[in-house]
């Protein structure tokens, strides 16, 4: 985060919304509310960080905006295609060809190279990427002398550094991240993090990431505050400073 | 979490059934075996019981050697009959006479010329009580009764039944004598049932029956009835002391005969049984690798447990013990259900074999105890056994293992591996050439041990070799299917101990099938080219019948006479016993032979063979030491000994190694048929010959005119028909293997869980999961196939070589063969993978990927 960082846009095209969404899960005296009648928006080239406690509902909100879930009631639209209405046919393929994915550990496949692993969803639909913006994500994420290798050959860092290039390959409306850094040390973290902003602010991708690291936090545009289920506060130009004190008070 | 583990257990369920399938299919194959052959033991043994029932003594000549239904064994002059008739203590005494004679139905179609039941000849037996055939009378028809004018019959009532004829029709008849029409004054049913165990029955007066059976003034053998109150022990004694003045006759007692004939049907059932014990223990060998290799599936996926165990406290051997202990229950619950699967499938087979016409008589099915012990002793020895490794190496898990990330056993080849697998293979091989070439009593164990040596060896090997072999055979897989293919074969490639003990079951019955099909490809090949250099007839009259032929002597003279044909011989072949071995001879015209047949003679001449006179083949020859001019004792069942002249060599091995005249052959066989009967036409075989000779032949509906190439082709199908049979049955071994396919993969899939769980999130499609495991399991298959094959034809061209001077002597590796057998691997493994597949393709994507 630097001071030159220029003023975050207010999402004027919203990539993915969530409408009314709720996600309940058991019913009768076991029902939990993971999601409760939530609405948010994310912006194209937007960083936006989800924050909460433990059992917030951060990682459900992310699952169901992935297509991974299925909301109990309300609407997930990506760009104008409605999720809920989707088939698992539907949703896979929405998976593959517009959504990228950064998972906190075993993000990679082990029998696979990194080239490979990186091109994977890309392989699964049969395409090939281009070539240029190949070579600059490749680039961006310094694993050009590593591609050859497989993960167990690959540090940590590396490992979601490959990750993020997957999820970054084919032009995405949208990655996911959900605690990318939660297994790595605070360097690597940092490196991590700064290649999602970088992808960002200068590839103009849009990133939402599930963290409960302040820190990792201070790395995006925006930061969405959930507790119980319910948006309780936003944020905008965050420093990991201001999202520690607003998660003190929020835990208060 | 918790759902996976109830998934996990979910899947157990499976998992132990596919384990048990590879033993339950094993032992149900020995139980059925051994339960269906006790079944018709049984029942023979109270047939055979029920036959001599009131037979106390029996009179025959000695036999002058041993070979199967009696054959060695000469008739008795029936002036023997009035003496033991008249002995003291002897009530009745019958003359016996048995012989081939067929009947033919209202379509002039011979009855029972196939290689089934046999079609037989009687001689009535006036003395109900010695006779096992019994008249009976059929509803709307004449009353039946007992042959008495020289052409008058009974047949049997099954026979009856299926041709519709009726008492009182006229009946031709083909025996040895050649055709004649009989009078049909009777039907008789054998004991209780309609039929002989499916024979056809002819039953002629005695007088006729020794002259078209037999040879007239003689019979086979003499019942006898005591007087009531003298023990069988007793009238044989009586009748020993009045004959004797008499060799080579023998008395026994009615228990003896009884004994003797269970005891030859236990023999001759000897080989059926273990034919199909053979087919159990390939599928018990197939299943031990399934069983080694699920548990050391189990145990590597549960080494974390393990390690806890042995964390908080569990000696190695409480834990070699409890993987032990799930092999003993999977052996258990899977030796019980095998044994009732056992003796279902024994129910089947004799039903099976009751469809085919081996009219069984109808009784219970006999369980031995024997089929149960064993069915628990393989059962449960083999599940054990197999899971002896996987345990050891369950108790070495370190307990420091709970603590850590627990990565697949990617250790392909060690050199210790490679040296210890070479060795054994190398030690099978021995074995098995030392079988195939070296002879001697223990040569077909010697060629067993090796081959199952030789398994374990590849087996052994398998890790190091599966990784490039996998790599080759997924190539054409990852360039069709891209990204699919490249994943299945990595997922093949990355544990190569599970993916080769995986493909070595299946490879067992796919080397074995190879084998079947090089042997037959490389024997049909050899009588084509022994046909093609050797046969000189244009035309070939054959019969499939039981025996030796049943072509009748009068034949041939028939021929002689139909229009075009300028040259007939029949060939003979009958048992006799030469230097200390019986064995077959063939008896040939040696005037005609050569323009017929080229026997290759290289020494003496076969056109000079006097009624004396021998001719060897070259093996034989060089084996027993014998030359042109030497002096040969032959001992015939009928005639006794005499003494040979040989007075040939021939180098030609598709024949018998003992060839004799004709003359000397009907000298010495005086109810001897034509096996084959060989002619030369005018023109070569046209169209007038053919249709000149079919029209001899309708007088003689047992035989079947055939040209040079459709004798060639009924050879070939002759060889096939039988290697058929035994590829089917190993079918079974193969299919044993496919579960293993199916368990491994599945097994893998728990596994591979958070991967699957993964690919689904970016994108990877449910059929595109299915196409992954199916892939895979292709490339296993066709690991498994390649190294069978490659085994199989190694195995098929060691016994070509090892049979060349029994007259294979072309080895034929028949490629468009063992393509298919590597098509059909393929589409095995694709059946294989569609339980594993679904099950992959059914994984919730969020809980796999939040799985640990």
């Amino acid at each position: 985060m630097t001071a030159s960082a220029p003023p975050p846009a207010p999402p004027l095209s919203a990539i993915a919304r969530a409408v009314n969404v709720s996600k309940i899960y058991g019913s009768g005296e076991a029902e939990v509310r993971a999601l409760d009648n939530i609405s948010v928006e994310f912006g194209t080239s937007q960083f936006t960080a989800i924050m909460g406690p433990s059992g917030s509902g951060k990682s459900t909100l992310l699952h169901c905006l992935a297509g991974l879930d299925r909301v109990t009631s309300g609407q997930i639209y990506l760009g104008d295609i409605d999720l809920s209405g989707c088939s698992e046919k539907e949703l896979t393929l929405i998976r593959r060809d517009r959504i990228g994915f950064v998972f906190q550990a075993y993000n990679l496949i082990p029998t696979l190279n990194a080239a490979e692993n990186i091109t994977l969803p890309m392989a699964l639909a049969g395409k090939k990427p281009e070539p240029a913006w190949y070579e600059q994500i490749v680039r961006t994420v310094r694993l050009a002398d590593r591609l050859k290798h497989r993960p167990n050959e690959l540090s940590g860092g590396q490992q979601q550094r490959v990750a993020v290039a997957r999820a970054l390959v084919s032009r995405p409306d949208l990655m996911f991240a959900d605690e990318p850094t939660g297994n790595l040390d605070s360097k690597s973290g940092a490196e991590i993090l700064s290649f999602m902003q970088g992808a960002v602010r200068d590839l103009h991708q849009t990133i939402v990431m599930v963290t409960h690291d302040p820190n990792a936090a201070g790395y995006a545009d925006r930061v969405v505050f959930l507790a119980d289920g319910k948006i309780v506060d936003e944020m905008l130009q965050p420093t990991a400073d201001s999202v520690l004190d607003r998660m003190k008070s929020l835990g208060e | 979490m918790w759902k996976v583990t109830i998934k996990g257990i979910l899947a157990h369920k499976i998992r132990f059934l596919l384990t048990g399938v590879a033993v339950i299919l094993g032992v149900s194959f020995i139980a059925g075996t051994l339960v269906l052959t006790a079944t018709i033991n049984k029942t023979f043994d109270g047939l055979f019981t029920n036959i001599y029932a009131n037979t106390d003594a029996a009179v025959r000549q000695k036999a002058q050697f041993n070979v199967a239904f009696g054959a060695g064994r000469g008739r008795l002059d029936d002036s023997v009959i009035p003496v033991v008739r008249t002995t003291s203590g002897v009530s009745e005494a019958a003359g016996i006479i048995q012989g081939l004679a067929q009947l033919i139905d209202k379509k002039n179609e011979a009855l029972n010329k196939g290689q089934g039941a046999p079609a037989l000849g009687f001689a009535w037996i006036k003395e109900r009580d010695l006779s096992s055939f019994h008249l009976t009378n059929v509803k709307g028809e004449k009353e039946s009764r007992a042959p008495v004018a020289p052409n008058e019959i009974v047949i049997d009532k099954h026979t009856a039944d299926k041709t519709k004829y009726k008492v009182g029709d006229t009946i031709p008849v083909l025996t040895k004598n050649g055709r004649a029409n009989y009078q049909l004054v009777g039907i008789a049913k054998f004991g209780n049932a309609d039929s002989l165990l499916g024979a056809t029955a002819v039953i002629f007066t005695h007088d006729t029956a020794a002259k078209v059976l037999g040879q007239p003034g003689k019979v086979d053998e003499i019942l006898v009835k005591a007087d009531s109150g003298v023990s069988q022990a007793q009238v044989v004694r009586n009748i020993k002391k009045s004959l004797a003045g008499r060799k080579n006759v023998e008395v026994l007692t009615g228990a003896q005969i009884t004994k003797e004939n269970q005891n030859d049907i236990k023999t001759a059932l000897g080989f059926f049984n273990t034919f199909l014990l053979v087919f159990g223990v390939i599928a018990l060998l197939v299943g031990s690798f399934i069983i080694f290799n699920t548990f050391s599936i189990i145990v590597a996926q549960r080494s974390r447990e393990m390690a806890l165990l042995r964390a908080i406290g569990a000696k190695s051997g409480q834990v070699v013990r409890s993987v032990l202990f799930e092999a003993a229950l999977v052996g258990v619950v899977a030796s019980v259900i095998g044994f009732v699967a056992g003796v279902l499938l024994a129910v089947l087979l004799k039903g099976l074999l009751a469809a085919l016409g081996v009219d069984i008589p109808a009784s219970g099915i006999t369980i031995p105890t024997n089929a149960l012990v064993w069915s628990f002793i393989v059962g449960m020895g083999v599940t054990v056994i197999a899971a002896v490794f996987p345990a050891i190496r369950a108790s070495r898990i370190p307990p420091i293992a709970a603590l850590q990330q627990v990565g697949a056993d990617q250790s392909a080849g060690s050199w210790k591996r490679i040296v210890a697998g070479l060795l054994v293979t190398g030690i099978g091989i021995a074995f098995l050439l030392s079988g195939l070439f070296g002879g001697g009593g223990n040569a077909l164990q010697s060629v067993g041990f090796g081959a199952f040596v030789i398994f374990i060896g590849i087996a052994v090997l398998g890790p190091t070799i599966a990784r490039p072999i996998s790599a080759v055979l997924g190539w054409p897989i990852r360039r069709v299917k891209g990204i699919t293919g490249l994943l299945a074969e990595e997922n093949a490639k990355r544990n190569p101990k599970r993916t080769s003990a995986t493909a070595a079951a299946l490879m067992i019955g796919v080397a074995l099938v190879a084998l079947i099909t090089v042997f037959g490809a490389s024997a049909s090949a050899s009588v084509n080219a022994t046909i093609d250099k050797s046969m000189k007839a244009d035309y070939i009259i054959t019969t499939e019948g039981f025996g030796n032929g049943t072509l009748p002597r009068t034949l041939e003279p028939q021929l002689r006479k139909t229009p075009g044909v300028t040259l007939v011989s029949g060939v003979q072949s009958g048992f006799v016993k030469i230097k200390g071995s019986v064995t077959n001879a063939l008896g040939v015209d040696p005037k005609v032979v050569g323009s017929l047949f080229d026997l290759e003679v290289s020494q003496g001449d076969l056109q000079a063979l006097q009624l004396d006179g021998l001719a060897v083949s070259k093996t034989k020859a060089d084996d027993e030491n014998l030359k042109v001019g030497q002096k040969v004792t032959v001992q015939f069942a009928q005639t006794g000994r005499r003494i040979f002249t040989v007075q040939a060599i021939y180098d030609q091995t598709a024949v018998p190694s003992y060839v004799i005249s004709s003359a000397a052959f009907k000298q010495n066989f005086p109810d001897v048929f034509d096996a084959q009967i060989y002619l030369k036409t005018e023109g070569g075989p046209t169209p007038q010959n053919r249709a000149a000779i079919e029209k001899t032949m309708k007088t003689y509906p047992s035989g079947k005119v055939q040209d040079q190439a459709q004798f060639k082709a009924a050879q070939s199908k002759q060889i096939n028909q039988l290697l058929n049979l035994v590829k089917a049955l190993l079918l079974f071994a193969i299919f044993i293997a496919l579960f293993g396919i199916a368990n491994t993969l599945g097994l893998s899939i728990i596994e591979r869980t958070r991967e699957l769980g993964l690919m689904r999130a970016v994108g990877m499609t449910r059929r595109q999961v299915r196409s992954l495991v199916r892939w895979e399991a292709v490339i296993i298959a066709l690991l498994g196939a390649f190294l069978g094959i490659v085994i199989g034809v190694g195995f098929g061209w060691a016994l070509v070589k090892a049979l060349s001077s029994q007259g294979i002597k072309v080895f034929e590796a028949a490629p468009d063969q063992l393509i298919l057998i590597f098509v059909f691997a393929a589409i095995f493994g694709v059946v294989a993978a569609i339980w594993p597949a679904r099950k992959a393709s059914k994984l919730d994507v969020l809980q796999s990927i939040s799985t640990e």
